[in-house]
């Protein structure tokens, strides 16, 4: 049962790392604003959530565990409404989405 | 790190560190001070979280508070009053560049002589701290030996810091307010 | 007022837990990590959300500059005062263990307590004040 819950946090860490590089490198590669606010919000957002859920397997049932799974609800409802609210401030204020026929 | 650093430690502090020499010399180099602003509650982030591996927790929670959560909200508020964008500078700061060169080389010159992190005969740990430590073991009940430090050894000095922070902010509201008052009299003797 | 339906119900469930959370960090400053400086700069950051949020008038009526400047006032009074409180009873200024000679260690529980209470809402009380000062003026958006 151990190696079972420790071979699942490690799973789950691993998992949210890399997503959470993934979500880096598409702030980086991908072409426009919404794009970038897309790929990185959304991945950042499940990296962040995965690398709590095995923190929490790994802290067992404690005190930390509510902790997380607490801040983990809190990232979950705040990330994403953050990056709602760049993109929509930014579409009204007029910054236009990229299109494939741009150069760039 | 709460032993002397072991083998790993650097993989995860040297990066830290990197970070954000790349983040304080990107901030020189911008010209958008949104942008700027936006890093510089980055580079709070980063400092909270080397703080949190130096194991002090206190301290990195304050600065994840202040620096990346108040402080860029305040600068912001400061940005829509100003302007955008960074003046060019007027002429190369050559005069300036030195100085910050000589102060930083005898700085450098000077943590060659520092304790290693963690050295126990370190002027540091040998006084007054482990009094300070077993004291709080002995006198109070309290289990985070940072508060009592700050609020009951060192009350005097937690006192002054609060008058700063008080003083500070009256500062900013004489500076800010006494011309809003002086405006709203005159439109009130309009209506 | 944002028009953004999302950041303002999203908003209006975020602020209590943020002002309930900037109390837990001030209660726990003895367990934990915490204390009076990071519960007063979490306090002030709920106060500040709502007012962008919903607004600056929304904001002022809730939390009143006045009483932001009298509760920056009222923190500072109250570190000092504890302090007045043990030269009352015959030790030294801010002196803890004087405050019950029964039992040193609950004087110095209860020193400590008003003492980083006083530090909170001094704390509270100028970050939000200086904010209301700064979005206040002309010009700002």
């Amino acid at each position: 049962m151990e190696t079972v819950i420790a071979v699942l946090s490690w799973f789950c860490l691993v998992t949210g790392s890399a997503f959470a590089i993934i979500g880096g490198i598409g702030l980086l590669r991908l072409p426009d604003f919404y794009t970038r606010m897309h790929g990185g919000g959304i991945t950042d957002t499940l990296g962040a959530g995965l690398i709590m859920v095995g923190l929490s397997l790994q802290a067992g049932l404690s005190l930390i565990t509510v902790k997380l799974l607490l801040i983990l609800v809190f990232s979950l409802v705040a990330s994403p409404t953050a990056g709602y609210a760049l993109a929509k401030s930014a579409r009204t204020h007029g910054l236009e989405p990229w299109k494939r026929e741009d150069d760039r | 790190m709460s032993r002397l650093p072991t083998l790993g430690d650097q993989w995860v502090v040297i990066p830290l560190l990197v970070l954000l020499v790349c983040t304080a010399i990107t901030i020189i180099r911008m010209r958008s001070l949104m942008a700027a602003v936006l890093l510089t509650g980055i580079y709070s982030f980063l400092s909270a979280s080397w703080m949190l591996l130096l194991d002090a927790p206190d301290v990195a929670f304050t600065e994840a508070a202040v620096g990346a959560g108040l402080s860029t909200v305040l600068m912001l508020a400061t940005l829509a009053l100003t302007s955008r964008d960074a003046k060019p500078p007027v002429r190369r700061p050559w005069g300036p560049l030195f100085v910050v060169v000589v102060t930083g080389a005898a700085l450098v010159y000077g943590t060659l002589d520092m304790p290693h992190y963690g050295d126990p005969d370190a002027p540091a740990q040998r006084y007054p701290s482990p009094s300070y430590v077993e004291r709080t073991a002995a006198e109070t009940e309290i289990r985070n030996v940072v508060t009592v430090v700050l609020a009951s050894y060192r009350g005097y000095d937690t006192l002054g810091e609060t008058t700063v922070i008080f003083t500070a902010g009256i500062g900013v509201l004489l500076l800010l307010r006494g011309r809003a008052r002086r405006m709203g009299t005159r439109e009130r003797e309009k209506s | 007022m944002t028009r953004l339906t999302i950041l303002r119900v999203v908003s209006k469930w975020m602020v209590p837990f943020i002002l309930l959370f900037a109390l837990y960090v001030q209660a726990h400053g003895d367990l934990g990590p915490g204390g009076g400086f990071q519960a007063g700069v979490i306090f002030a950051a709920g106060i500040i959300l709502y007012s962008l949020v919903f607004g600056l008038e929304a904001g002022r009526r809730v939390f009143p500059p006045r009483v932001a400047e009298s509760l920056a006032a009222l923190g500072i009074l109250l570190y000092a005062g504890t302090g007045w409180a043990g030269l009352l009873v015959g030790g030294w200024y801010l002196d803890f263990p004087a405050l019950n000679p029964h039992h040193p260690s609950h004087g110095q529980h209860w020193g400590i307590f008003a003492v980083e209470l006083g530090v909170g809402l001094a704390v509270a009380g100028v970050m939000t004040s200086v904010f209301f000062a700064f979005a206040g003026r002309k010009g700002a958006s």
